[in-house]
């Protein structure tokens, strides 16, 4: 499959956007006013031959394009109220994959950042990184006080999933990190209370309130995903594969999109 | 405002605001939501940024335009009388009847018309058929010089009829693989009607015209405007108009014409019948009909059904008639046909019943071009919705057939009434500097269905009781006069309003078939044994033919060297015409005693141009109460010379055109008593100042200054 310049996250991401296309089209289907979409769409179209139409004519033009804005901030109107109805689920659903998808694992022998912030900068004197076996520091901790901030230069004997902890005056916490290949699910930070945050970014429980760490953040590299020849982002090649797959599905489905 | 209005403005703006925090907030927009969402925000951006660049254009270049045009236009709108002209083509308005309803208070908008301006009879055409005298009202000519004569005409070679005004062949060149023959490009088109219209000579000036349904022309023909073809476009299938009635109730009869009975299946609860389409166009002429399949199922109340067309589920109940449905005929890969069709449910107990109209062409997907341009028709369909294409779309031989009944008849036609008013009033809007035409065809089918109301003692309409004939008529000059109203609110003094109609109205109680006169006077002969004919000269014995008709008002001569089985010669045809003429004119119906025709003219008399060889040789000119009979048209002869006219279509105009002149109505005082259809070109290219093309017949009139309107 590498040879035909496809690889295994880019099939998951095939698979994923022809079924949420097949999904998504058919809850459009039963979620919208069908007729009204349609008709808004002609209006649309009826206003735009309008203006090749007409154009000698400057005032036809003109209404014309007036005509076209209204046209369509009705027809978004439309089209956004099933929106309502999948907004949530596909969301979460797409933070799920993003855990997948959106990052690559650590590999050994590659340096990387673990980053920890801290209620205040006074303490930062105070903040240690320990390492379990496998894991090993190439430099001295940089602080950065204006962002109550401090960074590690980690490196990475071996492949395997690994808990560092930071500790802190009052206060010691745990981070997971994962190194090697694969798919594995990945969690970019830990962090106290944000819960609206945590939701879209964080896939550990949350840091505990009151304390002196706010976050840990281990600096995994994004993943490119190989397709048609070029490195896509998973989401930007969701969104074109989707929308391809919707297009031909409301075609076979006979729903107006 | 109601407080029920504050709380729809609130839950709106409520839903944008979402929809601006959808939009707006990076962490949800982040999370794409879906194809749907994608689709309607990556479509509204092309939307307006395709919007934005061809504004942008269009504003760049409308300083060099609108020069280009100033200096076509200065010899137009440079010596123009008119900024506007809006003219209102009432097929078959009839002046008597305009009078009478004038008269009873019934018109007060064309009472105002005529008060502030004019009211004349506008004389008509040689004979007074509609594609005859639409072409001499859009040409200025006379029918010698745009060479339609009748929707007929023949075929010198075969006696055969064919449509007058186009003809639609199959594609020039075809690659034949197998027992399939793949069409290399569309069918040909050929437009039949000659002259340059009117509107030509205004646009090719740089002035504005939008032009709407006005018989023959189609094909449409390039010119600087807009038009949609009217009178004479085909339906899918290529005929002018073919319904079917899918039914349960076995029966053997065909329709005489403009129809088919198709059989309903029944399996368990589900009725399965089709709509039958165009010929498959792979299948090389071998006939093979296309048709796409419906499912009707009934409930179980028995007084509406679930009808399921391909894709399409609708609810009709009894006696409803559907919206337009799409129809997709399709042939193999890559080709099929678009039509539309309106589904109206007769009965569904004891018996299943559906009537589907014609398949027009779609016109938001035309197969053939019906309009200038093409996407004109596209504009209208997207803007406006579905609407009827079809040249005679109101469906006369249904009613005649007795598939569809009054009501259902009038509410067809009130249906396509009402898309062609919004069509005129957006191109009012759209047209506030130029030429705005547009005709409607509701009043031509309407008095010919329902004139028998308006008598005493029609043939027709004997079976219904005096005190309960609906007022069909008078409704319908009443909604035409209320149209004129809103048109009149619409304009100011600057426009030129015009109603015209090409021909009135009057009985059609008695058939004439001049066919079975010309056989018992000795000018046509049959086959030995024969006493009558079938359709279209079935067992005419040519050698012995000296005249014959066919289409509603033509006499021909069987002249040797033209017709293939000619036997008069050249040099006595004018002899025998007047000879037909003399004994033609005045021709009394023995039952009634009334003169059934009251005119025969000679075709070198009344007609002047280089296509006078393909006219008649006489014009037939019937009698009040009088028209060529069914059989007669059709080419048959039959042993009764005159008989009742028993069939919904009861009122004519195919009759002697100084009886049924059409009307004239303007806003304007015109000095002319005697007005002509022909002059309506050259009126209109004089009052926006475009000098007369020397071939026109036409005279132009004496319009006055424009008159202050009152309300």
């Amino acid at each position: 499959m590498a040879s035909l310049g496809v690889n295994f996250p880019a099939l998951i991401v095939i698979f994923i956007s022809l079924v949420i296309g097949l999904l998504m089209v058919i809850v459009f289907g039963y979620t919208s006013d069908q007729k009204a979409i349609h008709i808004a769409k002609d209006q649309l179209k009826a206003h735009l031959l309008a203006l090749r139409l007409f154009q000698d004519q400057i005032g036809v033009v003109l209404r014309s394009y007036a005509r076209i804005v209204v046209a369509t901030g009705t027809y978004l109107r439309l089209a956004f109220k099933p929106l309502l109805f999948v907004i949530v689920p596909i969301t979460l659903l797409i933070v799920q994959v993003d855990r997948y998808l959106g990052l690559t694992p650590v590999q050994a022998g590659h340096a990387f950042l673990i980053k920890a912030r801290l209620a205040d900068d006074s303490i930062l004197n105070d903040a240690a990184l320990q390492l379990p076996e496998g894991l090993s520091a190439t430099a001295p901790a940089v602080h950065v006080p204006a962002e109550n901030e401090i960074a590690w230069r980690v490196v990475a004997a071996r492949d395997g999933k690994f808990n560092v902890s930071i500790e802190a005056p009052n206060q010691k916490v745990s981070k997971s990190l994962v190194v090697g290949p694969g798919l594995p699910r990945l969690s970019e930070i830990r962090l106290r209370g944000r819960l609206w945050e945590r939701l879209f970014v964080s896939a550990e429980p949350a840091l505990p309130a009151g304390g002196t760490i706010e976050s840990v953040e281990v600096q995994y590299p994004a993943r490119d995903i190989a397709f048609a020849g070029l490195a896509w982002n998973w989401i930007w090649l969701f969104f074109v594969l989707s929308l391809i797959a919707g297009f031909i599905f409301k075609s076979i489905l006979g729903i107006e999109i | 405002m109601s407080w029920r209005d504050v709380f729809r403005e609130l839950r709106r703006a409520a839903l944008v605001g979402a929809i601006a925090v959808v939009l707006l907030s990076p962490a949800i927009a982040h999370a794409y939501a879906g194809p749907g969402a994608g689709f309607a925000v990556l479509s509204s951006f092309w939307t307006l940024f395709v919007a934005f660049l061809y504004s942008i254009y269009a504003f760049f270049v409308w300083p060099f335009r609108q020069l280009f045009r100033l200096l076509r236009r200065r010899k137009a709108y440079g010596k123009a009388e008119i900024k506007r002209a809006v003219i209102l083509g009432f097929d078959g308005m009839d002046p008597e009847l305009t009078d009478r309803f004038i008269a009873e208070g019934r018109l007060p908008n064309l009472a105002k018309l005529r008060e502030q301006g004019t009211f004349r009879k506008l004389r008509t055409t040689f004979p007074p058929i509609s594609p005859v005298a639409w072409s001499t009202f859009m040409t200025g000519v006379n029918p010698g010089k745009h060479n339609i004569y009748d929707f007929l005409a023949r075929d010198v070679a075969s006696y055969l009829p064919y449509l007058s005004s186009a003809e639609i062949k199959g594609p020039r060149r075809t690659l034949k693989i197998g027992k399939y023959t793949i069409p290399l490009g569309g069918a040909q088109i050929k437009g039949m009607r000659k002259g340059i219209p009117f509107w030509h000579w205004l646009g090719d000036a740089g002035i504005f015209c939008s032009v709407i349904r006005v018989p023959v022309t189609f094909p449409p023909e390039k010119f600087p405007g807009v038009l949609l073809s009217g009178m004479c476009v085909p339906d899918l299938k290529g005929s002018q108009g073919t319904f079917c009635l899918c039914t349960t109730r076995p029966s053997g009869d065909k329709f005489r014409e403009g129809g088919v009975r198709i059989p309903v299946e029944r399996s368990g609860s589900v009725y399965r019948s089709y709509v039958p389409g165009p010929n498959d166009p792979l299948a090389g002429g071998s006939g093979e009909e296309l048709r796409v399949k419906f499912e009707i199922v009934p409930d179980k109340s028995g007084k509406q059904a679930r009808i399921t067309v391909g894709s399409q589920s609708f609810t009709l109940k009894v006696g409803e008639y559907s919206e337009w449905i799409p129809v997709k005929f399709k042939a193999g890969v890559g080709f099929s046909a678009h039509g539309i069709c309106r589904f109206f449910l007769k009965e569904l107990s004891p018996e299943v019943e559906i009537y589907v109209t014609p398949v027009n062409i779609d016109p938001g997907r035309p197969d053939l071009p019906i309009s200038h341009p093409l996407t004109y028709s596209i504009y209208l369909a997207k803007l406006l919705g579905p609407y009827a294409t079809l040249g005679l779309a109101e469906d006369t031989w249904a009613l005649n057939e007795h598939v569809l009944d009054d009501d259902a008849f009038l509410a067809q036609c009130y249906a396509n009434h009402d898309d062609r008013e919004r069509m005129l009033f957006d191109a009012l809007d759209k047209t506030q500097q130029g030429l705005c035409a547009c005709v409607f065809d509701t009043t031509d089918r309407v008095q010919h269905m329902f004139w028998r109301y308006l008598e005493d003692d029609h043939p027709a309409a004997r079976d219904v009781p005096r005190d309960q004939r609906p007022e069909v008529i008078q409704e319908l000059y009443s909604r035409m006069d209320r149209l004129i109203g809103r048109v009149m609110s619409q304009i100011d003094e600057k426009t030129l309003l015009m109603v015209v109609s090409d021909h009135g109205f009057k009985s059609f109680a008695r058939c004439v078939n001049l066919n079975a006169w010309l056989h018992q006077n000795g000018y046509l002969a049959l086959k030995p044994g024969k006493t009558e004919s079938g359709d279209w000269f079935e067992d005419v014995d040519w050698s012995r033919t000296r005249a014959y008709t066919m289409g509603l008002n033509g006499v021909y001569v069987n002249v040797k060297g033209r017709e293939r089985e000619g036997i008069v010669d050249p040099a006595e045809v004018d002899a025998l015409k007047y000879e037909l003429r003399t004994k033609l004119n005045g021709l009394v119906d023995p039952a009634s005693g009334r003169v059934g025709v009251t005119g025969v003219f000679d075709c070198d008399a009344v007609y002047a141009g280089p296509y006078v060889d393909n006219a008649p040789d006489l014009i037939i000119g019937y009698g009040d109460g009088f028209r060529a009979s069914w059989d007669s048209v059709m080419g048959k002869v039959t042993s009764q010379i005159f008989e009742d006219n028993l069939k919904a279509w009861s009122g004519d105009h195919c009759i002697d055109p100084r009886l049924v002149p059409g009307i004239l109505f303007c806003n304007r005082k015109i000095a002319e008593e005697k007005p002509a259809i022909v002059d309506v070109a050259p009126t209109i290219l004089k009052l926006f100042g475009l000098p007369l093309p020397g071939h026109l017949d036409g005279k132009p009139w004496s319009v006055g200054p424009a008159v202050a309107q009152t309300s």
